[in-house]
């Protein structure tokens, strides 16, 4: 096609401004894509219903003293079976950056890889940083380039990105609708299938509670994440609780100028514990927790 | 021509000389391992000659700026590609220089009617899980060798480049006469950047000339740092997953005593 030794035109702009996307195109390994078609409900194939393919639950996250908290239950469902009690959906992309995801796994894991290694690779190719603009679009393009998935019903992802922003020194948090448009937040998200439930206690706690969520400090933010999380548990059966026995709790990460820190467990047993003991025992929530 | 053999070795032969001519400039590159890991040091004048390549994965080149830059891209892209396709653990330095980098130059140095690559690259792997680390020499026509063996310096914790081969064996030299095991960066900095003057006072000597003694070599170090910028990369074996390639703010910390500081918000240290 083209002999010259210096490559051709496209190459060249190619090596100039490279992006990570077009280097699997050209290496192999770019993720798939399908047409922007929705099938029709009742039509042959693919079923629209959520009963086949599984999914992430509640996540949520607010802004609290130090930063932003993220948080989200373990459970991955199919329909109305539990596939998964361990899922981790608050994936670290890299030192001041993380996504949480509700939607379907198997395409969520995946952008988050891939905004990972773009990241890197934006770092190592540019020499530079990728700003916290260009970082924020990286996902709303995934999102858009998943579009015809998501139209097919089998590839929905709906995340929050938070992150802390080295250049304004300032926390970030937005979240993203299915076609990728991204909504920076001032107080708090939550997104899967507990959101109602967790959107109605941060709303509470923010307005009515001692302190609005952006005074919390540290130890009251992660008590009102487990339990908004807890009260989604009860409302919705995609949404996993704590399983005391399997040692599962849920995942919390603090997002601030140290970067990201996760939470152990031994300091959520710690907490949840505490809540128990600070309350009447009479509750029927309560005992049942407390049996678990 | 290539139905005239002679010819084709000819010219192959011209083009090294053409090559090795253009490249006889360029300032020595020393890497030593150390306890905390890598040590990476060189003086440039105007352009980084020290990059991060992938996760344990540096290098440094000396050449021409466009051809450094285009092998630099590729390295990152093939390591890049293949970490995310497989895995992390699954890119290595030796199946990047084997496989990718090396017939890549090969055919650009022996297709004579093409532009070959004026550049000469040192790479550093970080070993895994307590294995020594790799260190690497890469040349314009393809021909490679490491440390791990099969090379000339098989287990040797210490690797150089420079525009000039007998620069780079005097720094050899000199590095092997000292004593470099279970040291720190902090302690093997001032004996990499003595290695880098002795290639650097090499580079206008002739060759087989003896080494030079240890007060020229004090000499030439602090008349070179006047002019230009000492560049050093700690590669480092305690830092977490995608962080290793950290970039060393030097001030006084070739007197004893001051520590190596790492600067807090270096533009492309960030990240994990």
């Amino acid at each position: 096609m083209n002999t010259s030794p210096f490559g051709s035109r496209d190459e060249a702009a190619a090596s100039a401004l490279p992006d990570f996307a077009d280097v699997l195109r050209r290496y192999g390994g770019a993720p798939p894509q399908a047409p922007v078609t929705a099938v029709p409900a009742g039509a042959a194939g693919l079923p629209l219903d959520a009963g086949f393919s599984t999914r992430a639950t509640t996540i949520l996250a607010f802004k609290f003293r130090d930063g932003v908290l993220v948080a989200g239950d373990r459970r991955a469902t199919a329909g109305n079976l539990v596939v998964y009690d361990r899922a981790d959906k608050v994936l670290e992309i890299d030192r001041y950056s993380l996504m949480a995801i509700a939607g379907v796994p198997a395409t969520a894991w995946e952008m988050a890889r891939m905004l990972e290694h773009s990241f890197q690779f934006y770092r190592r190719s540019q020499l530079q940083e990728m700003s916290m603009e260009g970082k924020v679009r990286a996902l709303s393009r995934l999102l858009r380039e998943n579009l015809g998935f998501a139209m097919q019903g089998v590839g929905v992802v709906v995340p929050l990105f938070a992150a802390y922003d080295e250049a304004a020194a300032l926390p970030r948090l937005y979240f993203y609708d299915v076609m990728g448009a991204q909504f920076e937040v001032t107080d708090f998200a939550a997104s899967g299938s507990g959101s109602p439930s967790v959107r109605a206690v941060l709303q509470y706690a923010n307005a009515y509670g001692p302190h609005p969520l952006g005074k919390m400090d540290e130890e009251e933010a992660v008590l009102l994440a487990l339990r908004a999380l807890d009260t989604a548990a009860q409302n919705d059966t995609a949404t996993g609780g704590v399983d005391r026995h399997g040692r599962i709790y849920p995942v919390v990460k603090l997002v601030s100028s140290r970067g990201i820190d996760t939470l152990p467990e031994t300091i959520l047993a710690k907490a949840y514990q505490r809540d128990l003991q600070s309350l009447p025992k009479n509750t029927l929530i309560l005992t049942e927790t407390a049996a678990g | 021509m290539m139905e005239e053999p002679y010819r084709w070795v000819e010219a192959v032969q011209a083009r090294r000389e053409y090559i090795e001519m253009q490249l006889a400039g360029g300032s020595p590159i020393a890497a030593v391992s150390c306890t905390d890991g890598v040590l990476f040091v060189t003086v440039s004048r105007e352009q980084r000659k020290l990059f991060e390549v992938y996760d344990r994965i540096a290098m440094g080149a000396i050449g021409h700026p466009g051809d450094i830059e285009r092998l630099r891209m590729s390295a990152i892209e093939v390591a890049s590609a293949e970490g995310f396709n497989r895995s992390v653990q699954d890119v290595s330095l030796r199946r990047l220089a084997a496989y990718s980098l090396s017939p890549l130059l090969k055919k650009a140095f022996e297709e004579i009617y093409g532009p070959p690559f004026l550049a000469r690259m040192l790479f550093v792997e970080l070993g895994r899980n307590g294995a020594p680390d790799l260190l690497l020499q890469l040349d314009y026509d393809g021909a490679f060798r490491g440390n791990a063996g099969g090379g000339a310096v098989p287990g040797e914790p210490f690797a150089v480049l420079s525009g000039k081969t007998h620069s780079a064996r005097q720094m050899e030299e000199y590095l092997r006469a000292k004593p470099l095991a279970g040291l720190t960066a902090q302690e093997v900095l001032p004996t990499a950047v003595e290695a880098w003057a002795v290639g650097h006072l090499a580079l206008n000597a002739e060759p087989g000339a003896a080494l030079p003694d240890a007060e020229s070599v004090a000499a030439h170090r602090e008349e070179q740092l006047q002019g230009g910028t000492l560049e050093a990369v700690l590669l480092d074996r305690n830092a977490p997953a995608h962080a290793a390639f950290r970039p060393l703010s030097l001030k006084g910390a070739l007197k004893s005593g001051n520590p190596l500081v790492t600067p807090k918000k270096d533009s492309y240290s960030g990240s994990k």
